[in-house]
């Protein structure tokens, strides 16, 4: 831990609009004249290597920032620094830290308010920053509740002819294997995606997409019916195009209600 | 075919008159209303069957009826029957057709007018998506503008205005969007976050004078700018270049949007704006347009809308 006492308090404010920082720092500078900006950051990496070089008291942070958020910031920095989280609009209902070990400020901010948080902070930086990694965890999940949640793909990067593509997944009918790429097919062209079907397959959403052979991965909404064929095995037509998918035998289970 | 239509059709008819002036107040009166109007119905399938029926047929079911009435040493009621279907085809025939084609055309109309219905109510409610994020931090930068630079905070604050009208739903006029409008729509959200983002987004338009009367999708372009700043250049600390350009070629007109941002995520929530873009392309114009997400070598992102080249107006 830093201990550390400088005559006049000083703070770094961390957004990436420029007009939003000149905001804050006019607005600090009304509410509390001894305070002393250290330092402006444009994005979160910016604000944790002017925060590390300049050892401020207070540090204001954006959430919304480039490269690396303010709650990745204010992480990266845990235990150094006083932390104020700005924010224009609270999706992350920010506010509901209020009285925690964490303030926040909405832009654009009253004077009344700045002056509080203010008034806050003066107590605060007496002691040593607290450790913040529950409120931040907090946070975060708050932020991206996919973090926790697998997030599948929903659009897959395959080159058409020289040229790649972002192809959403709800255009695919199926994925072939061919070798150590991937054949995708839609109605209106195929294309090849550089990856086996082996790594595609645990990125793609089960629900959506059905394993119907060792080297064949079927969107289960493209299946117009399905048939069989001389041998007895299952074959699938799809809707869009004529190619038929046999099925086989391991993955007969799929489609023993239909 | 067979002779069974004027058949089974003529003879309950007969019989139920029958029955009808025989029993008028009995208890069945109601099941004698029922099967009255059944016959009447038959009736009327009937004669809209010989107004449809082509001649050829018509002849060849006379044929087998007679024939059949021959075989049933009754052939008079059969000729009877053909020539009155003779007479009706003759004189109600044609009245009969044009009014059943109409109907159809009606039905059909409804149910096409029923389509576009639904289709634009669900478009209205896509237009009015506007960010809060956006509006926020906007409306941030104003108050600070206003104390530093009031011109500059009123003439933000009109664009503003300028753009929640083009994102708000319209209603809808008569003429068709085109491509002029849409980047002037365009060009209230480029001139705010150029404001606020200063040097991180440098905006290039690039559209032919000729092509800006060419019809092209309502809030379309809009939805491929704010993604492209929002998704593209705003995450990227040095910002970039985003490029709106217009081409035309083998009779398809191709909008794109370009931008040198941190390029397309395959995950997440960042496909809607996406998705809601050709589900409306697919709903006005089926297969003959679409949206083409590319990633150029250089990076970024490129997102192309092609759609038929049509002028406004023809």
């Amino acid at each position: 831990m830093i201990v550390r006492r400088s005559p006049a308090p000083t703070a770094v404010v961390a957004d990436d609009e420029r007009l939003m920082r000149d905001q804050l720092v006019a607005q600090l500078k009304e509410a509390w004249p001894e305070l002393v900006i250290a330092g402006e950051a444009a994005n979160g990496r910016e604000a944790v290597a002017l925060v590390q070089g300049q050892e401020p008291d207070i540090v204001f942070l954006d959430i919304r920032m480039p490269e690396m958020d303010g709650i990745e910031a204010a992480r990266a920095l845990a235990g150094r620094v006083h932390v104020v989280f700005v924010t224009a609009y609270d999706q992350y209902a920010i506010s509901a830290f209020d009285q925690g070990a964490v303030d926040y400020l909405l832009k654009p901010a009253d004077p009344e308010r700045v002056a509080l948080t203010c008034e806050r902070l003066r107590a605060r930086i007496a002691k040593a920053p607290e450790p913040m990694d529950h409120l931040l965890a907090q946070l975060s999940e708050r932020l991206g509740p996919a973090a926790s949640a697998r997030e599948y793909l929903r659009w897959v990067q395959a080159s058409v002819g020289s040229n790649l593509r972002m192809i959403p997944t709800s255009d695919v009918l199926f994925f072939h294997a061919e070798d150590k790429y991937t054949r995708v097919q839609t109605p209106r062209f195929e294309a090849l995606i550089r990856k086996p079907i082996k790594e595609l397959i645990d990125e793609l959403d089960p629900e959506e997409f059905w394993q119907i052979h060792r080297a064949t991965v079927v969107r289960v909404d493209a299946i117009e019916q399905i048939s069989r064929n001389l041998r007895g095995n299952q074959v699938l037509h799809l809707r869009g195009t004529d190619e038929k998918l046999e099925v086989s035998r391991s993955f007969n289970h799929l489609f023993r209600q239909m | 075919m067979t002779a069974t239509p004027p058949r089974t059709s003529a003879t309950p008819q007969s019989v139920g008159s029958a029955e009808t002036a025989a029993a008028p107040p009995s208890p069945s009166g109601q099941a004698l209303r029922e099967i009255r109007k059944g016959v009447v119905a038959m009736w009327w399938g009937f004669f809209d069957w010989i107004a449809v029926v082509s001649w050829k047929k018509l002849l060849l079911v006379w044929l087998l009826a007679l024939i059949l009435g021959g075989i049933l040493q009754h052939p008079v009621p059969v000729i009877l029957l053909a020539l009155a279907s003779f007479i009706v085809k003759t004189v109600a025939g044609g009245k009969r057709r044009a009014e059943i084609a109409a109907n159809e055309a009606v039905k059909r109309a409804e149910r096409e007018q029923l389509e576009r219905t639904v289709v634009e109510a669900r478009m209205q409610a896509l237009q009015a998506q506007i960010e809060p994020h956006f509006l926020f931090n906007t409306l941030a930068s104003i108050d600070q503008l206003i104390c530093t630079d009031p011109p500059r905070a009123s003439k933000m604050q009109r664009t503003l205005i300028r753009y929640l009208r083009s994102a708000m739903p319209q209603i809808r006029e008569g003429a068709r969007p085109t491509l002029g409008q849409q980047v002037d729509l365009c060009s209230a959200y480029l001139e705010i976050m150029a404001v606020r983002m200063e040097a991180r987004m440098e905006p290039v338009v690039r559209i032919p004078e000729g092509l800006k009367s060419a019809v092209f999708p309502s809030m379309m372009l809009q939805t491929l700018v704010e993604n492209a700043i929002k998704h593209g250049l705003e995450p990227k600390a040095e910002g970039g270049r985003l490029e709106i350009v217009a081409e035309v070629g083998d009779g398809d007109l191709f909008v794109h949007v370009i931008d040198t941002g941190i390029g397309f995520t395959p995950k997440g929530e960042g496909g809607v704006g996406l998705t809601n873009v050709r589900e409306r392309l697919r709903a006005l114009y089926r297969d003959d347009a679409e949206l083409i997400i590319a990633v150029p070598p250089g990076g970024g992102t490129r997102a192309t809308i092609r759609v038929p080249y049509e002028v406004a107006g023809t």
